[in-house]
């Protein structure tokens, strides 16, 4: 290719500098999102393997009991009977004053050898000093470069057993080395020597786990070997279904990232374009001058390497800037939902670099495609003119049309047959988009023709509504746009809107009590710290308590892995405010049936995860071997995203379980009582006894509950925002173009006497007609979305069901947003035509 | 009223104006020049010597750099943008080379839209003047149809219709043949003579045919940004 060809070409940069920022902002935008994104996701799966993987070392099983921990004397007699690839854990999280989670690893010494390389070092000083000064704990190596603690500090951890100071060794500095190239500098794992962790975890005497390693042979000995309230489950099982969890939310997330890289690319298709358009000119001197159609094609198409390269390479800068807001969010979520990680960085993966790079620069080629085959296939002056390329564009939309029908009818065929699961859920909610936006050019088309009928007769807005028409391909893509992030906005607040109500109002079901006592401990942490059992009556003596009912969850193995199990002595009419959503027994008789039967209600989570339907049995573990529990229905939670199966204290014992401790005691006052004189009685008493445990309103439960579901969903607004911002940009761009290709128009009314404001209107009414039906378009396709993300996406992802929301002020608010954002994007063109030049625009070739 | 430097019955009047685009040297050196009402001029001259900048200047499309320019008696300097505007829309039509017309609207909506612009009539009545100006060019069976549909010298007929719709006291006609193939551009400027002078208006006609150019009242010929009388190297006599 000619040197003097390609300069020809890209001289044109210098001339509308505006034009190529606007593509170069596409590529970046749309590539930062996606790459902070994936960074912020990766970033946190590794923290999260890491923390899975440091806590089970390298086990081959675990000894689990019941959620309250076991009798630490069970670890010594399997020693001595020959066991010794063994090590006692005690773990649970706890929190730092500054708020964050921590996890802590509570191990023995002298015994994790084989199991953890960071705590097995007893040659090491700072472990040595776990075992002989008590108290002492080691956070992960980069914790006091973060926190700017001195190597040695003294730190308050709050966890099951109250607050309780420890003194935070710094290994590295102990060692007189930085390693903290293994340590990574990040992680939430706090290890610490087992008789500390006993103390700071409310878990004196007892243990939560022994690791094992064993050989196949070994495994059922040991099984066969083990009292009956243990259990040995494989290392694989536990964290599985957090994992998938994990990887379910971060599916959605990344779904959203491309759906902001969608509709950057409608950006770059419009200005790549627009740049051919406002070159027909030089293409067809080129072409006079015998340059041939390849040379053409090609030069249009480096031009778009070039953007490509350029956008995409600051792009990963600012994604990677992006990446560091993004992780701590992802990281926040995985925390409150499924396992305490600490994040300290974003390390971006070379394969993530050159997958992003490819996509940003395959896009801009992509989207450059049409405009190159446009101006290749021009032979000369005015032949890749406007009015050629309107024609093949009306052509153009009549075809998608058909063919959005064929993405429109796939798409509902995978709703329907619910084929591929989570991935077939989002391939039919991007074929459904696809469909959608397809069709949009010919709906555009035919409002716009609608519109020019309803004016006739009043000759500016007809001459804006079929400008509009006559420029389709320039509007078209403009308006998918915006319609397809204020679609995308609509939906993520149907989605989050019907998930928020639908948790207030389970929380409003299922907090039923007046008032709360649980142990003083992290959220987190709550599940697994018990209180004890004969604290109900003092309770009910301070609190005057007309009802009081329990509640504890635990771990236990099942013939479908580790379940959670949450075991209720519930107030007497429990089951008028428990959400069912199916059941083989009427209402009234459950209640009966399971008091005094085995039989479980499960969650609706649980239900999906395990496929398991009313009348189904279930088998758990119980002293003796495994039990049958019918399953009598599937209620409506949303507490574990894992899913927990419902029994009753009575059950519980008849089945021969060990006693347990309380998870939490709800008090049920009579009408009238002074609740804040009973939660001051409670607390008095509360603060002699030697178990911190709190007083709570439900209200203050529903407050953090929300609070954890809001920054859940605050990544999904930036996204929102960061899609709206590309919209914007794109109609921007769009009616610049539209505007300056019809300059000599504009300048032809204005010298028939129509005034700069006359014009000024015209301009913002073309952006005014572009919003309200791209604002109008998103309303139906916004919904579905939204319907799509409940009913298919979200089910499928976390098994929770939800009732379907509509929020019509969130919805209007988008309308208008929508609306207001194309009539801003028209200000700038407006103002510009206003005060153009007449008579050089008069000249301009048609 | 006539103002201060206005000729005297003139309906376009030029003082010693002078005229440069922006980087660029001055196109028009001082041209002195009148039109009275019903009479009708020609511009002659080499591209570039500055006859399309005077009719420019004429319908205040562009500001004189220095000197006067006299619409009706009106000057329009010192106006702004919007006065000169709405001066041009009540008293000046414009024929373009290019015909200019707005393809989003029919050939009809076209010749209503000065009538739009700058008269109150109501919309029957628009379209019922606009019907009778395209009877007049010979189209009144193509209002219905886009200016696309039409070829260069009837689209050049609609935007003569356009021009005379509103009755203007002066038409501004910039090349307007210089589009059209020889036996249609003669037909064209025959309208547009015969339309001139059936509503008596001024013409001012820029071209660069002499034969077209000697069918009018007067020729003046533009040089170097110099106005003068044809085959003369005096100024044109005000």
């Amino acid at each position: 290719m000619s040197l003097l060809v390609l300069r020809a070409w890209l001289r044109d940069w210098r001339r509308r500098p505006l034009q190529r920022l606007l593509t170069l902002v596409g590529v970046i935008i749309g590539v930062a999102v996606v790459l902070a994104v994936d960074l912020a996701n990766q970033s946190a799966q590794r923290a999260f393997d890491r923390s899975m993987d440091e806590v089970a070392g390298a086990a081959t099983h675990q000894v689990l009991g019941p959620a309250s921990g076991f009798d630490e004397a069970l670890y010594r007699e399997l020693r001595m009977a020959g066991w010794r690839d063994t090590a006692p854990i005690v773990e649970g999280p706890a929190r730092l004053p500054d708020g964050s989670t921590i996890y802590v690893l509570g191990v023995d010494p002298l015994a994790e050898g084989p199991f953890r390389g960071a705590a097995s070092d007893i040659g090491d000083v700072p472990v040595q000093r776990l075992v002989t000064e008590p108290g002492t704990i080691l956070p992960p190596v980069g914790w006091f470069r973060d926190s700017g603690r001195a190597h040695e500090s003294r730190v308050t951890l709050e966890a099951a057993g109250g607050a309780r100071e420890v003194t935070a060794i710094d290994r590295a500095a102990e060692r007189d080395q930085a390693d903290a190239a293994t340590d990574e500098g990040g992680g939430s794992l706090w290890v610490t020597d087992i008789a500390t962790a006993q103390g700071l975890l409310d878990r004196l005497g007892r243990l939560d786990r022994i690791d094992v390693r064993l050989t196949d042979a070994e495994v059922d000995v040991l099984a066969e070997a083990l009292p009956a309230e243990l259990e040995l489950v494989p290392v694989e099982s536990r964290g599985q279904a957090a994992r998938e969890l994990a990887q379910a939310f971060r599916t959605n997330l990344t779904a959203m990232s491309l759906l902001a890289l969608l509709i950057a690319a409608f950006l770059i298709y419009n200005t790549q374009t627009f740049a051919v358009l406002r070159r027909r000119e030089v293409i067809a001197s080129l072409r006079l001058v015998g340059v041939g159609r390849r040379a053409i094609f090609g030069v249009v198409l480096l031009e778009a390497l070039l953007v490509g390269v350029i956008g995409t390479l600051l792009g990963a800068v600012l994604g990677i800037a992006l990446a560091q807001v993004l992780v701590a969010q992802v990281a926040q979520t995985v925390t409150d939902h499924f396992f305490a990680v600490a994040v300290t960085g974003v390390t971006p993966r070379p394969l993530a670099l050159g997958a992003v790079f490819l996509l940003g620069v395959g896009l801009s080629l992509l989207a450059a495609l049409a405009p190159a085959w446009e101006a290749a296939r021009a032979a000369g002056a005015g032949t890749t003119g406007r009015g050629g390329l309107e024609r093949r564009a009306r052509r153009w939309a009549a075809w998608l049309a058909v063919l959005s029908m064929a993405l429109l009818l796939a798409g509902g065929g995978l709703i329907v047959t619910g084929a591929g699961a989570l991935v077939g859920g989002f391939v039919a909610l991007f074929l459904l988009i696809a469909g959608l936006v397809l069709l949009l050019p010919w709906v555009l088309v035919w409002t716009l023709r609608g519109l020019a009928a309803l004016v006739r007769g009043v000759t500016l807005p007809r001459i804006a509504v079929r400008s509009l028409e006559r420029s389709l391909s320039r509007s078209a893509p403009a308006t998918s746009a915006l319609t397809l992030a204020l679609a995308a906005a609509i939906g993520v607040a149907v989605m989050v809107g019907s998930f928020r109500g639908s948790v207030e109002q389970w929380l409003g079901q299922a907090l039923t009590s007046d008032l709360y006592v649980v142990p003083a401990a992290p959220a987190s942490a709550r599940g697994g710290a018990r209180l004890p059992e004969d604290w109900m009556a003092d309770l009910v003596a301070r609190s005057g308590a007309v009802s009081v009912s329990t509640g504890s969850s635990q771990e236990v193995v099942s013939e479908r892995g580790l379940v959670d199990l949450y075991v209720v002595r519930p107030h007497a009419n429990w089951l008028d405010y428990l959400p069912l959503l199916e059941s083989t027994v009427a209402r009234e008789a459950l209640g009966e049936r399971l008091a005094t039967e085995d039989a479980v209600l499960v969650t609706e989570p649980f239900a999906a995860h395990h496929d398991v339907r009313p009348g189904d049995r279930l088998s758990l573990a119980v002293p003796g071997g495994q039990r049958p529990f019918e399953v009598l229905g599937i209620y409506r939670d949303y507490g574990n995203p894992s899913g927990t199966v419902l029994m009753t204290q009575a059950a519980f014992v008849r089945a021969g379980m060990p006693p347990d401790g309380v998870g939490s005691f709800g008090l049920r006052l009579p009408a009238g009582v002074d609740v804040e004189a009973v939660v001051e009685r409670l607390e008095a008493w509360l603060a002699e006894q030697d178990r911190a445990a709190l007083v709570t309103r439900p209200g203050d439960i529903e407050q953090e509950s929300m609070a954890i579901f809001d920054r859940t969903f605050a990544i999904t607004h930036l996204l929102r925002v960061i899609t709206l911002v590309v919209a914007f940009i794109a109609i921007l761009g769009a009616l610049m173009a539209l505007q300056m290709e019809r300059a000599r128009e504009f300048a032809t009314l204005r010298s028939l006497g129509l005034l700069p404001g006359g014009v000024r209107s015209l301009v913002v009414l073309q952006g005014g007609v572009l919003g309200t039906f791209a604002a109008l378009a998103a309303i139906p396709l916004g919904l579905g979305m939204g319907w799509l993300l409940i009913e298919v996406i979200n089910r499928e992802a976390f098994g929770w069901g939800m009732d379907l929301r509509l929020p019509w002020d969130e919805v209007v608010e988008t309308v208008l947003l929508g609306i207001g954002a194309a009539l801003l994007a028209s200000a700038i063109p407006a103002w510009r035509m206003a005060r153009m030049r007449l008579v050089p625009a008069l000249r301009e070739v048609p | 009223m006539e103002q201060q430097g206005s000729v005297e019955g003139a309906v376009l009047s030029l003082t010693d104006v002078a005229f440069a685009y922006p980087g660029e040297g001055e196109v028009l050196h001082g041209v002195d020049f009148a039109l009275r009402a019903g009479e009708r001029v020609a511009i002659v001259g080499e591209s570039g010597s500055g006859k399309s900048t005077l009719l420019h200047l004429a319908a205040g499309l562009e500001a004189a750099a220095r000197g006067q320019v006299h619409l009706t008696g009106q000057a329009l300097a010192g106006l702004d943008e919007a006065a000169r505007t709405r001066l041009r829309r009540g008293r000046v039509g414009i024929v373009f080379q290019s015909f200019h017309l707005i393809p989003t609207l029919t050939v009809l909506e076209n010749v209503m839209l000065p009538l739009e612009l700058a008269t109150d009539l109501s919309a029957g009545e628009r379209r019922e003047r606009a019907a009778a100006q395209l009877e007049a060019v010979g189209l009144g069976d193509k209002g219905a149809r886009y200016p696309e549909a039409l070829s260069g010298g009837e689209q050049q007929r609609v935007a003569i219709a356009r021009a005379l719709v509103h009755e203007p006291a002066l038409i501004l006609a910039d090349e307007p043949t210089g589009n059209l193939d020889s036996r249609t551009g003669e037909t064209v400027f025959a309208l547009l003579l015969e339309q001139a002078r059936a509503t008596g208006c001024s013409l001012l006609l820029v071209t660069h045919s002499h034969e077209l150019a000697g069918r009018l009242d007067r020729v003046l010929t533009m040089r170097d940004g110099l106005l003068q009388s044809a085959g003369s190297t005096e100024a044109a006599p005000a």
